[in-house]
Formats: C-alpha cells, sequence, structure tokens
C-alpha cells in the first residue's frame, strides 16, 4: 500500500507540475485510484482531520470568494488604486511603489489571484495615460501580491493550510508573519528603482491625462459599498476575536458570506460566478492524496529523515524548509507543495520541546512557500493571471522576463526572511 | 417540374442562398483598417467579408470585432473603468487605427469561415450563422464570392409580414 501510494502521489504531483494534463484532473485521479485501489478509505478521507480533505480550508475559501465576489462589484478597489496614481502626481516611481503597496495590503485581505485581476486593468490604464510600458508596474505588483499575501491567515492559500494543520491563529500570523512581510516590503520599495531600471521614463506633458481620471466615478453603488464594509468589519473582528468567540475562521467567512449574500441582495448566479469550483475541488483531491501518506506512514518517515539529516537541531532544519520550500515553490504550485509538507512539519514539531522553535518551522514552511512563488512565471497563479492579461493587452511577459526579476526578488525575500528567523526565534526567544 | 410555392413557409423552403444573397462589399487582408472601418460604419452593415489576394474568402469582419478591437483590453476586463475616464471613443479611433490593415483588426485565432453554398437552404445559412454567431455569411458558387446574406436579410425572410 505504501508503494502504491507514493507512486500515484508522484505520478499526479508530476502531471501537475508539468501541466501535462489540467492539474484538477490530476488531483481527482490520483485521489480516485487511491481510493479504488483501498490505499484509503470513505472514512479516512472523508472524515479524518488527519488523513482526509480539510473542510476548514476548503469552507474558509468557498466563504472568502463569496464575500470578495460581492466586494469587488463595489469599485472601491479602482476608487483606492486611481486615487494613489493621482497623488502620486503622474511619477512613474512613485505609481508603481503606491500601486504596489496598494496590491501588498489588498493581497493580506483578499486572495492573491483576485488582488492582481482588480489591480492590473487600473494599472494598465495609467500606464496607457503615461504612455509608458505597463510590463515592470505588472511584474512588481504581482511580486507585491506573493509578499503582501504571507502576511494574513487568509492571505494565501498556502497559509490557510499551514493554520489549520497546525492550530496556529489569525492573530498568531498577524503577530508573527506580518511583521516579517513590513520588513520585506520596505526591502522590496528599495530595489524597485534598481531591479526595474529604465521603466521610469514619461512624458511631463502627459501627467494630465492622469490627474484628469475620475476615481469617483468607480463607486457606483454605495450602499452596496457600505454593507461590504460592515460585513468584512465583521468578519475580520471574527478573525481576530477567535480566542474570545471560538468560532472557526471557516464558519467566520461561511457566516459572513451569508450575510452579505442575504443583505446585498445580489443575484445568486452572480456571487456563484465567483466562487472557483475547480481551486476547492482540487483542493479536495490533493488533501485525499496526501491523506493517503499519512496513512500508510510515509510522511512520519519523511519527518524521520528530515529530522536526522538535520540532527535534530531546529535552526538547521527551518532554514532547511525555508530554503527548499522558496525553491520548489518557484517550480510547483505552492498549493500542492504546502499541502504536502504541512503532515511533514506537524510532525517535525513534535519532536521539538520549545514552542519558539515549533513556530519557527511553520513560518519557515509559509514564507518559503510564499516568498518561493515569486521566482518563475509559473511559480504562483498571480503570476499566470498577469502574464495573461498582459498579453491581452498587446504587452506579453516573456518566462525569462518574469524569472530573471523574480528569482533575484524571491533570494532577497528569503534573504531578510533566514535572520528575522533566525533572531526571532532562536537569538532573542 | 415542382409547383411554385403557394404560402411563405414553402418559398421559404425552397429558397436558397444565391436567391437571398445581396451585393456586399468586400475588402482584402491588406486593405487600408481606417478605409474598412469607414466602409462598416457609413454603408451601417454588420460586418465586411475579407478576401485574399485571390479573391478568396478568408474571413468576415464583425463590426463587433472593431468594436472590441478599438476598446481597450482593460476596460474589457474591469468595464467600472470607463466611467473613471473623461475621454470619448472617439479621442481613440484615428490613433488606433492608424497605419494598420485589415488583417490586424482580425482575431489572432482564425475562427471558421461563416460561407455557405449557392444552393444552400433558409435553415442552413441560419444554421451555420446560428452556430458561428455571425451576422453575415458569405456565398460562394464555383468557389467565388457571389454576394452576401445578413442576419437582417435572413430574419426578413422568414418572419410573416
Amino acid at each position: 500500500m505504501t508503494v502504491i501510494a507514493l507512486v500515484v502521489f508522484v505520478a499526479a504531483y508530476v502531471l501537475i507540475a508539468t501541466e501535462w494534463t489540467h492539474k484538477l484532473l490530476a488531483a481527482l485521479g490520483g485521489a480516485a485510484v487511491l481510493l479504488a485501489l483501498g490505499v484509503t478509505d470513505s472514512e479516512h478521507a472523508f472524515y479524518s482531520h488527519e488523513t482526509g480533505i480539510d473542510w476548514d480550508v476548503v469552507f474558509l475559501l468557498l466563504g472568502m470568494m463569496i464575500i470578495v465576489g460581492i466586494l469587488r462589484r463595489t469599485g472601491v478597489f479602482e476608487y483606492v488604486a486611481i486615487w494613489a496614481a493621482k497623488r502620486a502626481k503622474g511619477s512613474p516611481l512613485r505609481v508603481m511603489i503606491l500601486l504596489t503597496l496598494i496590491t501588498a495590503v489588498a493581497s493580506s485581505f483578499l486572495d492573491n489571484v483576485t488582488t492582481v485581476l482588480l489591480i492590473a486593468p487600473v494599472t494598465l490604464l495609467v500606464c496607457d495615460r503615461l504612455g509608458i510600458n505597463p510590463v515592470p508596474f505588472l511584474i512588481a505588483e504581482v511580486m507585491a501580491s506573493n509578499i503582501g499575501g504571507a502576511a494574513t491567515l487568509i492571505g494565501d492559500p498556502p497559509n490557510i493550510i499551514i493554520a489549520s494543520r497546525s492550530g496556529l491563529t489569525f492573530n498568531d500570523f498577524l503577530i508573527h508573519l506580518a511583521p516579517l512581510v513590513v520588513i520585506e516590503l520596505i526591502v522590496f520599495t528599495l530595489v524597485l528603482p534598481r531591479l526595474f531600471k529604465g521603466s521610469f521614463a514619461a512624458d511631463p506633458e502627459r501627467v494630465d491625462d492622469v490627474m484628469r481620471l475620475n476615481e469617483r466615478e468607480a463607486i457606483h453603488d454605495r450602499t452596496l459599498l457600505i454593507k461590504s464594509g460592515a460585513v468584512l468589519l465583521l468578519v475580520f473582528t471574527g478573525f481576530i476575536g477567535h480566542s474570545a468567540f471560538h468560532i472557526e475562521p471557516s464558519i467566520v467567512a461561511l457566516l459572513g458570506a451569508g450575510l452579505l449574500v442575504l443583505i446585498s441582495k445580489v443575484p445568486t448566479r452572480d456571487y456563484m460566478s465567483s466562487v472557483e469550483w475547480q481551486t476547492l475541488l482540487f483542493f479536495a483531491g490533493l488533501f485525499v492524496m496526501v491523506g493517503a501518506l499519512v496513512k500508510t506512514g510515509l510522511i512520519a518517515d519523511l519527518a524521520g529523515w528530515v529530522g536526522d539529516i538535520t540532527n535534530g537541531k531546529p535552526l538547521l532544519a527551518t532554514m532547511l524548509i525555508l530554503v527548499v520550500s522558496a525553491v520548489l515553490s518557484g517550480i510547483v504550485d505552492n498549493i500542492p507543495y504546502v499541502a504536502t509538507m504541512s503532515p511533514v512539519v506537524l510532525e517535525l514539531t513534535k519532536t521539538m520541546s520549545d514552542p519558539a522553535h515549533v513556530h519557527a518551522l511553520w513560518w519557515a514552511l509559509a514564507a518559503g512557500a510564499d516568498f518561493g512563488g515569486n521566482a518563475t512565471a509559473v511559480g504562483a497563479s498571480a503570476n499566470v493571471v498577469v502574464i495573461g492579461i498582459a498579453l491581452r493587452a498587446g504587452n506579453p511577459i516573456s518566462f525569462w522576463e518574469f524569472t530573471r526579476k523574480g528569482v533575484v526578488m524571491t533570494a532577497i525575500t528569503i534573504a531578510v526572511a533566514a535572520p528575522y528567523l533566525w533572531l526571532r526565534y532562536f537569538v532573542l526567544a | 417540374m415542382p409547383s411554385a410555392p403557394s404560402t411563405r413557409s414553402e418559398y421559404c423552403g425552397n429558397v436558397h442562398a444565391d436567391q437571398m444573397a445581396e451585393d456586399f462589399p468586400v475588402v482584402t487582408l491588406d486593405s487600408d483598417a481606417r478605409d474598412a472601418v469607414k466602409l462598416l460604419a457609413e454603408r451601417r452593415l454588420p460586418g465586411l467579408i475579407v478576401v485574399d489576394a485571390k479573391g478568396q474568402p478568408t474571413s468576415v469582419l464583425g463590426a463587433s470585432q472593431v468594436v472590441r478591437f478599438l476598446v481597450p483590453s482593460y476596460v474589457q476586463d474591469d468595464p467600472s473603468l470607463a466611467r473613471v475616464v473623461d475621454e470619448t471613443l472617439a479621442d481613440r479611433v484615428a490613433d488606433k487605427l492608424g497605419n494598420l490593415t485589415v488583417r490586424k483588426l482580425l482575431p489572432s485565432d482564425p475562427a471558421e469561415l461563416p460561407v455557405v453554398n449557392h444552393d444552400d437552404t433558409v435553415l442552413e445559412v441560419a444554421a451555420i450563422m446560428a452556430r458561428l454567431r455571425c451576422p453575415l455569411v458569405a456565398v460562394m458558387k464555383d468557389k467565388e464570392v457571389v454576394g452576401a446574406i445578413t442576419a437582417s436579410r435572413l430574419l426578413e425572410l422568414v418572419m410573416p409580414h
């Protein structure tokens, strides 16, 4: 059974990484084979928290997708982005810095793909007004999105998986990862002028074209904006107040989505169209496959092997997880990677007595996987989405054009994360 | 010899594409884009038949395709941005079409050619239009374009007076 589980898992992983078949087909196909061969069963696949589908993750994503689907109809994101571009007074560098910071902040509360879908059209509009190439701006924004998404539990799907497996709360992410993300964004902002050198020359006469944009017109339903804002506030209160309310984030998100649907009166078809069913099913398939590895004992063996090669040294294990996660997340989607590695890290943490070291391992996994998504053009779903938008707008971004910048940025973010983890969880702990 | 159709439905059943076809302007792939758009606008046509250097039809340039070309992709992705811009579409047309040929206005993925044979029936023509969602089909006879049928011409034939 162990060999079958491993072979099916590796085959599905190769198909997901190479995109020879649709990733949903690979994940569900792998799960189906494991169920058909009896490697796992319905009890383990559907009802076990350790070896089955993590319904907290699936329903948290579902709830947030519905909330974001309604929120994006308000136009508030376009309003803020255009307002910022006007505050930058048409200076391309200032425009890039402000738009990337907005992207990073938005990404910490919305999923990365939604964020770039919202920011990219505004960016194309502003660059069109200024008569400058939008490609550097789009690349910078998707990088900011991948960095900013690391700040909260709901910012990036890998964080949702990590939270569910580790038991870490929304506030844990805010306290431990958000400060690292703030440092990363400061460094990112300082690096931008050099990373995109030569991309900031604009005709001063075209600045007026940006200043004439009317951001107020972006918001066409103020009532919906107020209702969405109020529900979002309630949802975040629920996330932050987890220790007081004892309501899981998935339940908070579902209740928030239900409330917003009720009071917004948005047609069912409209808000349901914002749910990425394929993503949710992909998660389900992945969880069944990884659960089979846990059930057969492979994950425990892998964790033991990692423990052996790091010789039980928490700092070495932390750095190894950080670097390996960054490298592998640049090659394969970080969602399947984290879904696989979370049980491994969970096993490793069982051997550690110091809570600071336990934290270090989880944050190393989150930082490595989230920041590693920047390394290549296919490292994260948001990268692929932005490349598609750029192509449609007549500004193609080649794999290497993205990857050249991405590898540099990933190296910098990991170089910043490593001393942060070392200082906070080993030196100052 | 078949008897003459006595009702409108019988007539529609017997009429062939070449009887429905009307004279229709054609443009080549290398025609000036501005001239082609001007032709569409002045004669309020649903589209233009595009032919190659040998006069063979290669595509239909629908008016809606031209509109799609003129509207920036970012506005198509996020229609709320159309409200924040103070310019009219007219301000951009001359810029967007400057020095372009018809070839540039066509979609990069060539769609199936909306052509019918001269002896196809009304239903066959309607089926092609519906399947390809094209408001215009070229009518071919002996590998030559003998005219075109628009959706409005087809509806004129099938609707009772």
